[in-house]
């Protein structure tokens, strides 16, 4: 019993130092995300009632990386691009032969674009688009910043006086949050095309009526809703793949278990915050 | 300075100094703390307790800020090189002019070709990191650690891995570097041979204590048998 206790203490207090790692990481992304001029701004109101050295001669803050920026959207978002659309597409499909059974007995046809519409916008597209993400992108985040943690190539950074916070991880946090909430617009189109072509196909319900039952039931906060999910299933994706990667102890092991406790922490995160959300934004 | 990790001490109380554009060479057995060392003194790792002065200035007691500014004056060669994969040849080389700024483009890709060509790279500008053979990657470490000019520079295990040619390359190309800015240098190296060629002070650590910081000449002769043993390489002794 004693045994049992001390082992679930030890797990929750583990829990506790990932949850804090995770909230430590995203309030460095913050602060790196203020602009260098607010930065000088706020030096020069410090100047006048705390004149140390660092006040007087701030250290000049390097740009965010476009770059690094333009390359994680190309891989992170643009090379997710098919495997999001396909999921999309057979949710679309899946949504319509569920409402099917219901559209069938009570004659709703008129019903089938709103039913697949709304669940597919609100539910199911922004959390299967976002689990999907998380398996592709962050687990293959998780990988490299653990690999770079590993060979030394983040000591590396910081040996040549770059924050890696602000080079590395920034532009990751903001290229998957980005790409989430693109890939999402893309989802709910392609997956509004997919129930059409399976409404038409499994229940010969004309692509007209399944527009105008889509277009006449839902109001654009029904849509907006996935979006403003998916951002923050992005969100939740990068820091929890960011931190693990970035935490890493020991070698391949040691990377192999950071993309397992990322895959399952973005999980969950999306798990939680969907249920928060769905709460808060009805 | 001491530093220990998980209750093991790995540092116990080491005291140094090294001169302005003075070469040290550091040698131990495996995992005896040399790249804790190196570490801790271009403020990687903090120390537990001590004091890590650079020009004056205590840098284990400094801010985050701080310390950015004081690393830039640092050029390192990590044991695995630390090349970024992602990044080409031409782009590991002059990363450290590109983030710091203030070098035009023009004058960063002819500082980067410069570069390669004395390492005896030219040319491979466009290669990544996992085309190269560990000799190539190695040199391509020592041209980024040294495009920036900085004042103190820090090689960890410059010729692991190495065959014998290759090491004597590397350390002439260390040499040359050393002679033409005149830069502090450290270096931590298995091999002794040509460690003990290439520095003129070298210092020995062994359960997180420096054993010797002397002339590398006379290391072969030093008094604790600890030491001679180690640089002479003899099976029988404390070791």
């Amino acid at each position: 019993m004693t045994e049992a206790l001390r082992k679930l203490g030890e797990r929750a207090l583990a829990l506790v130092e990932e949850a804090g790692g995770i909230a430590l990481l995203a309030l460095k992304v913050i602060g790196a995300l203020v602009p260098p001029r607010l930065l000088r701004v706020g030096a020069a109101g410090l100047r006048l009632v705390a004149p140390s050295r660092e006040v007087r001669n701030p250290p000049r803050v390097p740009p965010l990386s476009g770059r690094e920026l333009l390359r994680n959207l190309d891989k992170m978002g643009v090379s997710s691009l098919p495997i999001v659309a396909l999921t999309a597409f057979f949710t679309g499909g899946i949504m319509v032969i569920q409402s099917g059974i219901f559209v069938k007995r009570f004659g709703a046809q008129g019903l089938l674009g709103w039913g697949s519409g709304y669940a597919v916008f609100r539910e199911v597209g922004p959390i299967l688009i976002g689990l999907m993400f998380s398996g592709r992108v962050g687990s293959n985040n998780a990988a490299e910043l653990g690999t770079m943690t590993v060979t030394e190539q983040i000591d590396g950074l910081r040996a040549l006086a770059i924050e890696p916070v602000r080079y590395l991880i920034v532009p990751r946090v903001l290229a998957m949050v980005i790409s989430m909430f693109c890939l999402l617009i893309v989802g709910d189109l392609v997956a509004v095309g997919g129930g059409m072509l399976f409404g038409k196909l499994l229940l010969g319900v004309e692509f007209s009526s399944f527009y105008y039952s889509l277009r006449d039931n839902l109001r654009p906060w029904d849509f907006l809703v996935g979006v403003i999910k998916a951002s923050v299933f992005g969100l939740a994706i990068s820091l929890t793949s960011c931190h693990f990667g970035t935490a890493v102890k020991g070698g391949a092991v040691g990377v192999g278990r950071a993309v397992n406790d990322a895959v399952v922490a973005a999980a969950l995160a999306i798990l939680i915050s969907d249920y928060l959300l769905t709460l808060v934004l009805r | 300075m001491t530093r220990s990790f998980s209750g093991e001490t790995v540092l116990a109380g080491i005291d140094l100094r090294v001169d302005r554009g003075e070469t040290w060479g550091l040698v131990g057995p495996a995992a005896s703390g040399k790249s804790v060392m190196l570490k801790t003194l271009c403020g990687l790792l903090p120390p537990d307790a001590g004091a890590v002065v650079v020009d004056g200035e205590d840098i284990a007691a400094a801010t985050e800020e701080r310390l950015m500014l004081v690393r830039a004056r640092f050029g390192m060669l990590f044991q695995n090189n630390a090349l970024f994969d992602f990044m080409t040849v031409g782009d590991n080389v002059a990363f450290p002019l590109v983030r710091r700024g203030g070098v035009e483009p023009k004058e960063i890709r002819a500082r980067v070709s410069a570069r390669l060509r004395a390492v005896g790279l030219a040319g491979t500008e466009d290669k990544f990191p996992s085309e190269l053979s560990g000799g190539m990657r190695k040199r391509v470490g020592i041209a980024r650690a040294v495009i920036a000019r900085p004042d103190i520079v820090i090689y960890d295990e410059p010729t692991a891995g190495l065959d014998p040619v290759t090491t004597q390359k590397v350390y002439d190309l260390l040499a040359r570097e050393r002679d033409a800015t005149g830069a502090t240098v450290v270096v931590v190296s298995s091999d002794l041979d040509a460690l003990l060629r290439f520095v003129p002070r070298v210092g020995m650590i062994y359960q997180g204590k420096l054993r010797y910081d002397g002339p590398a000449k006379k290391a072969r002769d030093a008094d604790d048998p600890v030491v001679r043993q180690f640089v002479r390489g003899d099976i029988e002794g404390p070791l």
